[in-house]
């Protein structure tokens, strides 16, 4: 290919064209022209850097960023989610659990006779009912599990007096339930014992979620 | 663990030499010592951008005082996609936009531009007043690329087209401003 004056701008672009260009420099004085104002460009281009001192402009910043609240992570965003629905399930769990008793003290005393078979002692459940109680308290028993598994990076601090105030608290209120479960196991119908039992998950929830959310508001 | 909100005077300190992605995490941590070495690395450059955006060194300090500010709210949601310094230009420039629609609303009309100090030399006079007229995405690749001297791969990144667009934008830049010069007799 013989290279003419009109390729030389094409040979700017495509670099593979370079040593033809060159070849033709050589003999072209208008082409040598154009190619030097073009790499002048850029030498020009350099030395069009601004560059001054701003004594102040780190120490504004600076000043700025710590009046700002600390950043929020997406994954701090997320974790909040899953603590408030978490928590909002447990409350379901509560409300459920509650229901039976509940449905229990508004029903009239010849009601209460129908549903207990003759039985009319308030302290004992029915057998449906109490099927009830159980199911909605492992389904309370799992929303709590999944709680304290959130709570657990936080606990496992032993360098922090406050997760060591919580670690023990858990510790009782654990003992407790478990105490409570065993005296239910001799007699499940109690429904002084069940609702000591929902007491106890309720406590339960809430110091695990007051442990989860100490941070976030902090 | 427990985390531990700290205010952000009790910094905790970097590596040496910290790496993109480690300067990001800290900056999500709300580090200042990680701010502030984004700063020492960025700044001059972020200046000088901002200075040939918005026209005078006023408001290109405002424009990074701003970038960082924005950087420091938004560092939260940055995923990493690309680099954080790219991130950091392609907010800067927005904030340089956003204070040219300012400039132009209080004045009506673009705000004159502030003349260098040392333009003695023809060419560069000339070549300055020649940028102006570029269209925005040639001026900014020549910017970034000629007078930054950032990298085609960094430019394609922070305005988000491949790198032969970059190249391409940069080629038109230097042709239009060479036939400027020339008309103009430089």
């Amino acid at each position: 290919m013989k290279f003419e004056c009109g390729d030389l701008e094409r040979a700017l672009a495509v670099s593979e064209l370079m040593p033809e260009a060159r070849e033709h420099l050589k003999q072209c004085a208008n082409c040598r022209r154009e190619y030097r104002l073009w790499n002048e460009i850029s030498a020009t281009g350099r030395q069009l850097h601004e560059g001054w001192d701003s004594p102040d402009l780190w120490p504004n910043i600076r000043k700025l960023l710590e009046a700002e609240p600390k950043p929020k992570s997406d994954s701090a965003w997320w974790s909040e989610w899953t603590i408030w629905a978490v928590a909002a399930a447990v409350l379901i769990g509560i409300g459920l659990l509650l229901l039976p008793r509940l449905q229990q003290a508004i029903q009239t005393p010849e009601e209460r006779i129908a549903h207990t078979g003759g039985k009319t002692d308030r302290d004992f459940l029915t057998e449906q009912a109490l099927e009830d109680v159980q199911r909605t308290e492992a389904a309370y028993r799992r929303s709590i599990d999944k709680l304290s598994q959130l709570a657990e990076p936080k606990l496992a601090d032993r360098g922090s007096a406050l997760a060591a105030n919580y670690k023990e608290k858990l510790l009782l209120l654990d003992s407790a339930i478990s105490d409570t479960r065993s005296n239910l196991d001799h007699n499940r119908f109690n429904v002084r014992l069940q609702t000591e039992l929902a007491d106890l998950y309720r406590e339960k929830q809430q110091t695990l979620q007051e442990l989860l959310t100490r941070d976030q508001k902090n | 663990m427990w985390e531990i909100g700290l205010p952000l005077r009790f910094a905790v300190n970097l590596p040496e030499h910290p790496t993109d992605s480690e300067l990001a995490e800290e900056c999500k941590k709300g580090n200042l010592r990680a701010y502030e070495r984004l700063y020492e690395l960025h700044s001059a450059r972020m200046k000088s951008l901002a200075f040939h955006l918005v026209g005078n060194r006023a408001d290109a300090e405002d424009t990074v005082q701003e970038t960082f500010l924005k950087v420091y709210r938004a560092v939260g949601g940055f995923a990493g996609g690309s680099s954080l310094s790219t991130w950091i230009y392609r907010i800067l420039i927005n904030c340089c936009y956003d204070s040219l629609r300012k400039q132009q609303r209080l004045a009506e009309r673009p705000a004159p531009r502030e003349l260098r100090s040392d333009t003695k030399l023809p060419l560069k006079l000339a070549l300055e007043r020649a940028l102006a007229m570029l269209n925005e995405r040639q001026r900014l690749v020549f910017l970034m690329f000629e007078v930054e001297g950032l990298k085609h791969s960094e430019i394609a990144a922070i305005l988000e087209v491949p790198e032969g667009t970059s190249r391409s934008w940069l080629f038109e830049a230097k042709r239009e401003l060479k036939r400027m010069l020339t008309e103009s007799g430089t």
